[in-house]
Order: C-alpha cells, then sequence, then structure tokens
C-alpha cells in the first residue's frame, strides 16, 4: 500500500497559520511577480476564482468580496514544508517527497493492520503539531494513491482520510474519477479516450485487452497495470546533487537599460555561487542567457544564451560574476524590452577534486578564506550583507512582491508579535 | 634531473608539543537549542508586546517558545487565537468553562464562551527575555 499526503490549498494554509484573522476568509496567494493565483483557499475557490488566473482578471472579485492577496511568500512554505515532511518521515520507513506540498509514504511492512487510523493519526499529527490541513489517500499503487487523495478531499471532507481497502471500495472510487482526472493522463490523451467511450476510471480499466495491446503506448500500459492495483511506478528517493544550477527571474517590469541588466546578473551569478559553495562543488561553465517576452507581439524579439568555459573549476562569487558579465558583454544588444536573465553554473565538480593550474592567475587559498568569511557574515548578519557592489542596491529589476508576509519562522527579527 | 622523488607536502602544523590534559574530558559545548526545544518540528518563536502577563515574568520583547504538539493543561502559558486575533494567557479550565487569564491586576480574565472563537494554537515552554526589558519593568 502507498499513501499520497497533499497539504489543503498549501499556500494560503501558510498564511492562515500566522494569521487567524483570515479563518473562513478567501484568501489567494499569487505566484511569482505577483502574477497569477496559484493557491486558493475553498472560499475563493467557490467565488469562482480559477486556478493560474491572472491577477489583473480578478481585480473587480478581489475588491468586491475583500479576498486576502499575498504574494509568494517561499521562505516561509518552504520551512513549512520541510516540518511536514520531516515529521511524515517518523510514521513510514520510506518517503518520497513528490513536491513542496506532497510526498507518498510506503505503507507496507507496518505494524498497523488499519491504514485507516494511521491516515487519520498522520493527518490530525501535522494538524495539531504544525497546524497544516492535510488530506491522506491509501491505495495499492501510487496512480490510486494519488487517486484515493483526490476522493478524499471530494467525498471525504470531514475526515479528509480515504483508504481504499477492499475491490468494491476501489471501485467506487475508480467510477467516481473521470478518465481526465487521473495521474499521468494530459488533457489531449483524456480527449482521446472519452471519443473511444471511456468516461471514468473504471471504464478504462474494463477495456478489453485487445483494445488496449492496440491503441497504448508503453507508458499509459504502466498506468494502466497502476489503475489495476499492480504497482509499475518505480519509488523515486532523493535527488542526487544537483548537475546544473540555474538562478534566473523574470524582472518585474520589462528592462532596457544594459546597466539594469548587468546588476540583476550579477546578483543571479552570485547566487550560483553560493550554492555550489553550499553543496561543495565548483563549476566548470557557465550558461548566461537573456530574453524578450514571447507574448509581447508587438515587441520586437530576441533571445540569446552564450556558454563560457572557466579557466579553472571556480565557485568564488567574483569570478562567477566576472564571467557572467563577460558572457552579458557578448549577447547583449541594445533596443530591446527584455523580460528575463539568468545564469546556470553547469558541468558541477566537488570542490575537492579540483585541480589547481599552474598558470591560474587567482589565488585559490586567498579566495576560499575570503569566501568562507563572507558567507559566515552573512548567515551571522542577514542574507547578503557583505556583497560586491556590482550586485548593487536597488534592485530595480526585482520581482514585484506587493504583499508579502513576514519570514515567521527563518528570521528573529520577522517573528509573529503578539500583543498581549 | 635524476632520481627526483616526489614529496607530499602538508600545509598544516603538526603540533609537537605535549597533548592537551583535557583532552580525554572533551564534550559537546551546551546546546541551548537542544535544551530548549524539545520538539523542533512543531516549535514556533513569537515576541511579546504588552504588559498583561508582566507578573508571569513576560515583559515587553520576550521571545516565547511555543510547542504546539503539547496539549494545554489547565494552568499552561498558551498562545491562543481569539476572535481572529492572537494573544498570550494563563489557559484555565474546569469541568465546565475556560478561561484566558492575565497575569497582571489591571487586565480582567477572559471567560470563553460560546459564541467567542478561541482555539490554543501552542503551549509556552520557555520565556527568553533581555534583562533590560526586565529591569525597566521593575523600575
Amino acid at each position: 500500500m502507498y499513501a499520497l499526503v497533499d497539504c489543503n490549498n498549501f499556500y494560503v494554509s501558510c498564511e492562515r497559520l500566522f494569521n487567524p484573522k483570515l479563518e473562513g476568509k478567501p484568501v489567494i496567494v499569487l505566484s511569482n511577480n505577483d502574477g497569477c493565483a496559484v493557491s486558493r483557499s475553498e472560499e475563493a475557490k467557490a467565488l469562482g476564482i480559477q486556478m493560474a488566473t491572472p491577477a489583473f482578471l480578478i481585480k473587480d472579485v478581489i475588491e468586491k468580496n475583500e479576498v486576502a492577496v499575498f504574494s509568494s511568500n517561499y521562505t516561509l512554505y518552504g520551512d513549512i514544508s520541510e516540518r511536514v515532511m520531516k515529521t511524515l518521515e517518523t510514521f513510514v520507513p520510506r518517503l518520497e517527497f513528490y513536491s513542496i506540498d506532497e510526498a507518498f509514504l510506503d505503507m507496507h511492512d507496518l505494524d498497523y493492520q488499519d491504514l485507516l487510523e494511521l491516515g487519520l493519526r498522520i493527518k490530525n499529527t501535522i494538524m495539531q503539531n504544525i497546524g497544516i490541513p492535510v488530506s491522506v489517500g491509501i491505495a495499492p499503487t501510487k496512480t490510486l494513491a494519488k487517486m484515493a487523495n483526490r476522493y478524499a478531499k471530494k467525498y471525504h471532507r470531514q475526515t479528509g482520510v480515504f483508504w481504499a481497502a477492499n475491490d468494491d471500495m476501489l471501485r467506487e472510487m475508480l467510477a467516481a474519477t473521470n478518465v481526465g482526472d487521473i495521474w499521468g493522463i494530459g488533457r489531449q490523451y483524456a480527449l482521446f479516450l472519452s471519443r473511444h467511450g471511456f468516461k471514468t476510471a473504471l471504464d478504462l480499466i474494463s477495456a478489453p485487452e485487445q483494445w488496449v495491446k492496440k491503441n497504448m503506448t508503453v507508458v499509459v500500459h504502466r498506468l494502466f497495470n497502476e489503475l489495476k492495483g499492480i504497482p509499475a511506478i518505480a519509488w523515486e528517493f532523493k535527488p542526487p546533487a544537483k548537475k546544473n544550477i540555474c538562478t534566473s527571474k523574470s524582472f518585474g517590469k520589462l528592462q532596457t537599460k544594459k546597466e539594469d541588466i548587468k546588476e540583476a546578473l550579477c546578483n543571479y551569478a552570485a547566487n550560483c555561487a553560493l550554492k555550489l559553495r553550499q553543496q561543495n562543488s565548483c563549476c566548470r561553465s557557465i550558461n548566461v542567457f537573456l530574453q524578450t517576452n514571447l507574448h509581447r507581439t508587438q515587441d520586437k524579439q530576441y533571445s540569446r544564451s552564450i556558454t563560457i568555459d572557466l579557466e579553472s573549476p571556480s565557485n568564488f562569487t567574483g569570478e562567477i560574476i566576472k564571467y557572467a558579465i563577460k558572457g552579458l558583454d557578448i549577447i547583449f544588444k541594445d533596443g530591446y524590452n527584455y523580460l528575463k536573465c539568468g545564469v546556470i553554473a553547469m558541468d558541477i565538480v566537488p570542490d575537492e577534486k579540483v585541480q589547481a593550474s599552474m598558470f591560474d592567475p587567482c589565488d585559490r587559498k586567498k579566495n576560499k578564506t575570503i569566501m568562507e568569511a563572507m558567507d559566515k557574515v552573512n548567515k551571522t548578519l542577514g542574507k547578503e550583507i557583505v556583497r560586491l557592489s556590482v550586485q548593487g542596491f536597488e534592485k530595480r529589476y526585482r520581482l514585484k512582491t506587493e504583499y508579502l508576509s513576514a519570514h515567521y519562522t527563518t528570521d528573529i527579527n520577522q517573528i509573529l508579535k503578539v500583543k498581549i | 634531473m635524476k632520481n627526483t622523488q616526489t614529496i607530499l607536502y602538508y600545509d598544516s602544523k603538526v603540533p609537537a608539543g605535549f597533548p592537551s590534559p583535557a583532552l580525554d574530558y572533551m564534550e559537546k559545548r551546551i546546546d541551548l537549542n537542544e535544551e530548549l526545544i524539545k520538539h523542533p518540528l512543531a516549535t514556533f518563536i513569537c515576541q511579546s508586546e504588552g504588559v498583561s502577563m508582566i507578573n508571569a515574568f513576560i515583559p515587553p520583547k520576550a521571545k516565547l517558545i511555543v510547542d504546539r504538539s503539547l496539549n494545554p493543561k489547565n494552568g499552561d502559558i498558551v498562545l491562543a487565537t481569539l476572535n481572529g486575533e492572537f494573544t498570550v494567557k494563563f489557559f484555565k479550565k474546569n469541568q465546565y468553562k475556560c478561561w484566558l487569564c492575565p497575569a497582571n491586576s489591571k487586565f480582567p480574565d477572559i471567560e470563553i464562551t460560546e459564541e467567542m472563537n478561541m482555539q490554543v494554537w501552542g503551549v509556552v515552554t520557555y520565556i527568553i527575555t533581555d534583562v533590560k526589558e526586565v529591569r525597566s519593568c521593575m523600575r
């Protein structure tokens, strides 16, 4: 058996945890740059606010119904997510971190007979200890667990937990699930299936073997097994150390001046260097890219990237920035409205394996000491307290985060203040 | 250039003096995180503003360690939400009723009635305060 634990409206739930006034009120969280609604409370869904609706399209609905709006506070969500995942890990021997708000739990070889009871305990513990509501779906395969989770949300709202414990319950769940809502079936394929008369997941698993063989790809065949209760999707463990590290963001508003873009790019390069140091690695090359907004058809379009090899592998902020600027000098062209730029650190190697080059103009040992000192200061006194002057101070390019809540759990200066 | 041989060069000092007699007695330094936070995943920190809990040793600007995993018992200091607002008070209850009680005679006890929406958010387990705040309260 597998369980899928999913945090309900996760970003909204995180905001509510530190703002009890929002309980029972419509709340939405916007994506990066305050673009679209990416998390909605049940009350906001009831107002007809759809997933991924651009904020400007629902301005009237927001004003009329006093919808509380938040920018994404990934620092907060990341910490709460980690608390949830680590708490889940205490219940089962194996866990697969699926996304910031979802995890698969391995329910084999447990001492429990009644998995429904375990599901309820998991849900209640996460609610009490962290304050985040979750739903739990338990079933024989990952695909079915995902379906059971959806089913729990829809038909077992009170408990939020569903265990497809026997064939009758499985059939009931399959019959209540449209083919388009099966994990792994895209919109196009759902259309194809419904054209062939398959409406629900139950219809699909009752399809004649002949038809299945003729019409299905390997991937779908695998999914078909999953639906029949035969595990076919492998367990995925924690991802290995990153092969590439990318830092890139859309600008808050379109940029035209090279100086402003350079400042942004230097910050992204510095961020890459920091991430490299945090995982004790260096990169051998970097890729710098720059692009306009494809969706603005009224604008001239330009998009270019360039890969530059480093003289010797590095994770020094100053050096990575130097190469990033070199790249920008080559690819930047005047006269365009730029939307986005970024730096990708590539060809990553462990830093102890870095071989010194004989003609290296850079004093590696000295630089390493400087970086260590800088990281230490920034860790204790605050992010980017010490930085290179090219990184600038104004951050004109910065994302819009007008409605950002506090970093309640990661910054002592931003903790919850309580009037008592 | 015959008979050359590579010798490893160690760029660190090799101690040659008498070894410290304390070495065998070395123990890990006291870690306040470990002492004050028993359930790290369920623990949050908040800061007090105001004087209603002054006689419970909570001056303004005190950092409160709040453990959500504990069930509130009669007499615990709790972080609670009352009609959408956070507050910190003593939690008192008997068979029939419960109250949120301040520790300052200038403030009244709050009896929790049916129409109120009160929830205990977590139990306060430690109070960390700058001595300067305590001194200014005693003046």
